[in-house]
């Protein structure tokens, strides 16, 4: 199969945006990914779209792809719509490889949309859990916090780890968020604001959790055999990789790893024929503190239960060896879900391209960005590669 | 054939108390006389799951299980629901086989009697046992009496042939009082005029009328279970029953679990025959007015759990009975529907897992590819004992709660949601979600716990019942 590279991405702010709808918020991202395109590129270029939504007005809609793309002056080209829970845009973009990848298209878009903030906060937290496991977990009385609070517990009662943890990763990711103009929550918090935070779900404090946002974001994917039309400095999709997990938690055999993320992970890195110890950054699926610790050792950033460690000497700050979520993540930048995956993305990109401004890595040549559904249902990680050296 | 009688008697009543001071600082008066502390329906019991508490406690205490019942009686004032038949979901919680007589008897505080009554005369119990579980959490206006008065219990008697407890003597008696109290279609609030002799007069004429009827004098009886709408007009009665207060006293429950309506006289009972009564005298009355007797020789066994260990204070009581509360927000809980909770019944009510016959693993619940395998079996059916071990933990706060649970939460505070394993056959175990009552203990990973059934929420009008975990001991 032919290679595909990402020649744009870009996205909208993520935040609570009440003049725009669903298909505004699109076209927007849309606009901003083409002109990132380093040569430009007309919308007759597109050959498909795959759009990742979780519903629209707190319901579901039909056709919210067609509606999208029409909006964004794509009329008439494949558009679907592609739902995976909080991955959805993940998983758009992993489409898009895939149809640029088999030559059905030479260039197709993966992108999402979520608009929440437009429901009353009672009625929000309908999103926050409904694409679990509904008819047992959720009734329970959780949403997604409650589950990712459980296996919260179970990670601090294994491993040598406290609430102290949850509250750095929150402290450094609101950091790196306070230097995005992008971020929904852009502004910095202490150990002692994210300790003393209200509970959501014991362990977890409102710090430890993600916002509820609206936003979109589109990567624009090229073929091989166009991309020297579109850029001089490819960012390569060097490996993808995605893989599901039980939907509920109780249903699984480990409550302290995601066993999708960890799949996922290793796929795309056997694909970039590279281990993890080569990245120079990741984006990873921090809707819950928890999620981040979870992530680092998924993504095989450190061994189990080694995930504090990497905190306690700063390996994942800014200027740390393997900085994680330099955007800010789900917790700061925000987390518009269909929107998420895409978004990091777009983060894996302008890092690559040399243009994320203060929140630059220096001269990274590998980045990855892992996306998780639910409490880890789907994920699907990406591993970019710079390939012009600097 | 032998006599119908008593083969055992569960008692209980909810954990939460509130004392009467309680009411006196928030009313400045209490209006319940003789209640010193009562029951308090915790936001997700009610009639029916408290009648399940003691149909359980009953048949343990009579060594039999839910299998062996060819006859229920649900007797109650208070059903959560006014159609609608609940003696089906009862039978499927209690494991009843499924022809299963059933009946529902309400309408006055005598109903619970009236069930025993009717049951006795059911057998012959050659081929099954009598289940009669009486229940009931009466309500009031918040500053009647009838309200300072409202507790909450259930009793539950096993009825069986050649049975401990023999019933020597029953007799009842009918005539018109209208206005003592009543409730109107539609109101969840039980009243009276409080025309206060005309209600003693009601109450006095048709005991002793039910006493007469059989013709003896219950002066070798150790106690009177007797009606207790409040701690002092049963002994008002003790000219027209012939019996003295100390009689009464010893048959008593209204003074720490306040008014039990139609289970008042069950829970009496079941307290006398823990303290050693052997012979007791069930005196129900009912509103309208009519009046059941019963002399009951025992010893029957018992199985009581009528402690309390949570004290409230008024603001909390209120938010308990929804006084003070928000319903679930308009338009946003996570539907499941009225069918596709129905197909998981036998695992809501009776923790039925699938075993599979490929790998042996559990699967609650027991649907599509086996959790061990992931082969598609025909799976055996396993009733799971209910014990189990908390293996991963939250306490769900204010606002970390789905708007399907906000009242809940609004009611009762910040509940613990818990993934729990089950202990199956052969050590085997198998992990389902559930919430875990009384947070206020450390609910941690690795504390023991057991199921027991509540209501898990409403929606569409429909409640549905199902298991939820407590801490053991």
């Amino acid at each position: 199969m032919r290679d595909a590279y990402i020649i744009g991405a870009g996205q909208t702010l993520f935040g609570a945006m009440p003049d725009e709808s669903y298909r505004s918020l699109f076209t927007q991202a849309f606009e901003t990914a083409k002109n990132s395109v380093p040569a430009g590129i007309d919308n007759e270029d597109v050959d498909e779209a795959v759009v990742g939504s979780l519903g629209v007005g707190g319901r579901q809609l039909g056709l919210s792809g067609p509606a999208v793309t029409e909006h964004a002056g794509l009329h008439g080209i494949p558009s679907s719509r592609i739902e995976n829970a909080c991955a959805a845009s993940g998983y758009a973009v992993r489409q898009a490889v895939q149809a640029v990848k088999s030559g059905m298209a030479d260039i197709a878009i993966g992108g999402g949309v979520e608009l929440m903030t437009d429901l009353s906060a009672d009625v929000t937290k309908y999103w926050l859990g409904v694409s679990g496991e509904t008819e047992w977990e959720r009734l329970t009385g959780t949403t997604f916090s409650g589950v990712y609070a459980q296996m919260a517990s179970a990670y601090l009662n294994t491993y040598d780890a406290t609430t102290e943890h949850l509250s750095m990763v929150a402290v450094k990711n609101h950091a790196n968020g306070a230097q995005n103009p992008k971020a929904h929550l852009g502004f910095e918090c202490s150990m002692a604001d994210a300790a003393n935070a209200p509970t959501v779900a014991d362990p977890l404090t409102l710090y430890h959790c993600c916002p509820t946002s609206d936003g979109a974001a589109v990567a624009i994917v090229a073929g091989e055999n166009v991309v020297a039309e579109y850029t001089d400095d490819p960012i390569r999709v060097a490996g993808v990789g995605a893989a599901s997990e039980r939907v509920g938690l109780f249903e699984r055999d480990s409550y302290t790893a995601i066993s999708s993320s960890e799949t996922a992970a290793q796929q795309a890195y056997r694909q970039a024929g590279i281990g993890p110890e080569e990245l120079d950054f990741a984006e990873v699926h921090d809707c819950f503190a928890i999620a981040e610790l979870l992530a680092y050792e998924d993504l095989g950033l450190c061994g189990r239960g080694e995930a504090a460690h990497l905190l306690d000497n700063g390996v994942t700050d800014p200027d740390g060896d393997l900085p994680v979520n330099t955007s800010g993540g789900l917790k700061s930048k925000g987390h518009p879900i269909g929107a998420t995956g895409a978004g990091q993305i777009t983060e894996a990109f302008e890092q690559l391209s040399g243009e994320a401004g203060d929140r630059q890595v220096t001269e990274p040549r590998y980045g990855l960005t892992h996306n998780v559904g639910g409490s880890g249902g789907s994920a699907v990680v990406h591993v970019l590669e710079r390939e012009v050296a600097r | 054939m032998s006599e119908a009688g008593i083969a055992g008697l569960g008692a209980y009543a909810p954990r939460l108390r509130i004392a009467a001071e309680e009411f006196e600082k928030a009313w400045g008066t209490f209006e319940a006389a003789g209640v010193d502390t009562k029951a308090v329906p915790e936001g997700d019991e009610d009639a029916l799951t408290m009648g399940v508490e003691a149909a359980h406690r009953a048949l343990s205490a009579a060594g039999t299980d839910g299998s062996q019942v060819s006859h229920l009686t649900f007797a109650t004032t208070t059903p959560p629901i006014a159609e609608a038949d609940l003696t089906a979901r009862l039978a499927s919680i209690l494991g009843t086989p499924e022809d299963v007589q059933t009946q529902t008897v309400t309408g006055s505080t005598r109903a619970g009697a009236q069930a025993l009554a009717t049951a006795l005369a059911a057998g012959p119990w050659d081929d099954g046992v009598g289940l009669v579980i009486v229940s009931d959490c009466p309500r009031g206006e918040p500053d009647s009496a009838i309200e300072h008065a409202a507790g909450a219990g259930a009793g539950a008697l096993v009825v069986d042939d050649g049975a401990p407890g023999v019933v020597v003597e029953t007799g009842s008696h009918v005539e018109p009082y209208p206005g003592t109290r009543f409730r109107q279609s539609g109101d969840d609030q039980t009243s009276g005029l409080g025309v206060t002799q005309y209600d003693r007069q009601a109450f006095t004429t048709a005991l002793s009328g039910a006493v007469d009827s059989v013709g003896f004098t219950p002066d070798d009886v150790d106690a009177v279970a007797l009606q207790s709408p409040d701690g002092k007009l049963p002994y008002r009665a003790t000219g027209a029953l012939g019996v003295d207060a100390e009689t009464i006293a010893a048959g008593e429950t209204v003074s720490t679990l306040g008014d039990t309506g139609a289970a008042s006289v069950f829970l009496g009972a079941a307290t006398a025959f823990e303290d050693g009564a052997e012979r007791v005298m069930i005196a129900a009355y009912g509103s309208g007015a009519g009046a059941t007797v019963a002399v009951v020789d025992g010893p029957v066994p018992v199985n009581c759990a009528l402690a309390g260990d949570t004290d409230l204070t008024y603001p909390e009581y209120l938010r308990r009975r929804g006084e003070i509360t928000s319903d679930e927000p308009e338009g946003g809980g996570a539907y499941v529907s009225v069918p596709s909770w129905q197909r998981t019944i036998p695992q809501r009510h009776r923790l039925v897992a699938g075993e599979c016959p490929a790998c042996g693993a559990l699967n609650l619940p027991p649907g599509g590819a086996c959790s061990g395998c992931n082969t598609t079996q025909e799976y055996k059916q396993v009733r799971l004992p209910g014990t189990g071990t908390v293996e991963a933990v939250t306490t769900i706060a204010q606002g970390g709660a789905p708007p399907e649970f906000v009242e809940q939460q609004s009611r009762s505070g910040p509940f613990v949601s818990a993934i729990v394993a089950l202990d199956g056959p052969g050590a085997r175990t198998v992990s389902v979600p559930t919430q875990v009552l009384d947070s206020e203990h450390d609910i941690t990973v690795g504390t023991a716990v057991e199921t027991t059934i509540r209501r898990i929420y409403t929606q569409e009008g429909v409640t549905r019942y199902g298991f939820k975990a407590r801490v053991v001991g």
